[in-house]
């Protein structure tokens, strides 16, 4: 097997838990309705196996995990990703950034900020646009205890809307929830 | 159930009443306000709390507002943990500066976990999970526990994003 990867990566990773995953052979009906399973999708990550373990949990952060990063209008699907990579930077979850950043490339086509964010992490150097909703995301992530105004006026001096904002919110402390799960229940290994 | 399932906790730590802007923003993105809400529950007062009574999840919840600063939270939290029956021990999980007496009982493990996991999520490692079942702790309680460190953040965070756009 593997080593577990321990630094940030674009590379393509598996995720590998800590803790025994719900057996889909031997699962309740409950945990096969939040694990959505149907005849045709049977295919189900060791992630979400690990998350059935706690049903009620899993039937509810699904669709709004979904809803959060998905929804239409407001923020653009790759404003919301670099939310996520922003978090998932502060909280050193190497997979969660794994699967965002080639998400965000993919969706935006613009590589070379995620070059820039895998650069220099936190302190990386970002157009206007990009660099109000990075730092917002890991202001947010880092002390929601303190976040600048600075950080906020600079989204609205950007032109972000207030619906563009919330959505930004929305997807930064969603991968508080997310890296807190994933960093914390197992770790990546790079796929063979 | 003791816990309120129809008041928004969200709109109500941040007192948005009918005619505030940031509630009707807020409508704008109703699934996911409701799915906030509905998972408020599943992590607070779920239907089997099995290992993890509701006081003691409304106290562990109370910690971490405390953690993070976040008063209207952390008074939430507080009597939300009276309204659940919390008292002696588990009343005191809710300030972060209480430790158990004796350190390697289940509950000074899993508020050690609790405090690493929201204020320094990074740090972190297997050696942090293999602790929880050395003290007892089975899978699906570790999940559990992962699941409402992770919802309480969730909410810390919402929380204090909603309060820039309530007061810029």
């Amino acid at each position: 097997m593997s080593d577990a990867v321990h630094e940030f990566t674009l590379d393509a990773l598996e995720w590998h838990p800590y803790v025994q995953p719900v057996d889909l052979q031997k699962a309740t009906p409950e945990q096969l309705d939040a694990l959505k399973v149907t005849p045709s999708n049977t295919k189900v990550s060791a992630y979400v196996l690990v998350l059935a373990q706690e049903t009620e949990m899993l039937a509810e952060r699904s669709p709004l995990f979904n809803d959060i990063m998905y929804s239409d209008g407001g923020l653009s699907r790759g404003g919301r990703e670099l939310g996520a990579l922003a978090a998932s930077f502060v909280n050193h979850c190497i997979y969660c950034a794994q699967v965002h950043a080639n998400r965000f490339i993919q969706l935006e086509k613009r590589p070379e900020v995620v070059d820039e964010i895998y650069t220099n992490g936190l302190e990386a150097d970002l157009g206007e646009y990009d660099q109000a909703l990075f730092n917002f995301g890991v202001d947010l992530t880092a002390h929601p205890d303190n976040v600048g105004v600075y950080q906020f006026y600079h989204l609205r001096e950007t032109g972000l809307s207030d619906l563009e904002i919330l959505d930004l919110i929305h997807s930064v402390a969603i991968f508080g929830w997310a890296n807190r799960l994933m960093h914390t229940l197992g770790e990546p290994h790079r796929k063979d | 159930m003791t816990t309120e399932t129809t008041v928004d906790v969200i709109d109500k730590v941040l007192g948005l009443g009918p005619s505030s802007p940031l509630l009707a923003l807020r409508e704008q993105r109703a699934k996911l306000k409701h799915l906030t809400q509905t998972s408020y529950v599943a992590a607070l007062h779920p239907a089997d709390p099995r290992n993890f009574s509701y006081a003691e999840r409304a106290t562990l919840a109370a910690r971490m507002a405390a953690l993070w600063a976040s008063q209207e939270l952390l008074a939430h939290y507080r009597d939300l943990a009276t309204t659940e029956g919390a008292s002696g021990d588990v009343l005191s999980i809710a300030d972060p500066a209480w430790k158990p007496e004796d350190e390697a009982s289940r509950l000074a493990v899993i508020l050690r976990h609790v405090d690493l996991v929201t204020k320094n999520p990074k740090a972190a490692t297997r050696e942090n999970i293999e602790k929880l079942y050395a003290a007892g702790l089975d899978d699906r309680d570790i999940v559990t526990l992962a699941g409402i460190i992770a919802f309480v953040n969730y909410q810390v965070l919402v929380v204090a994003g909603l309060k820039m756009l309530r007061d810029n």
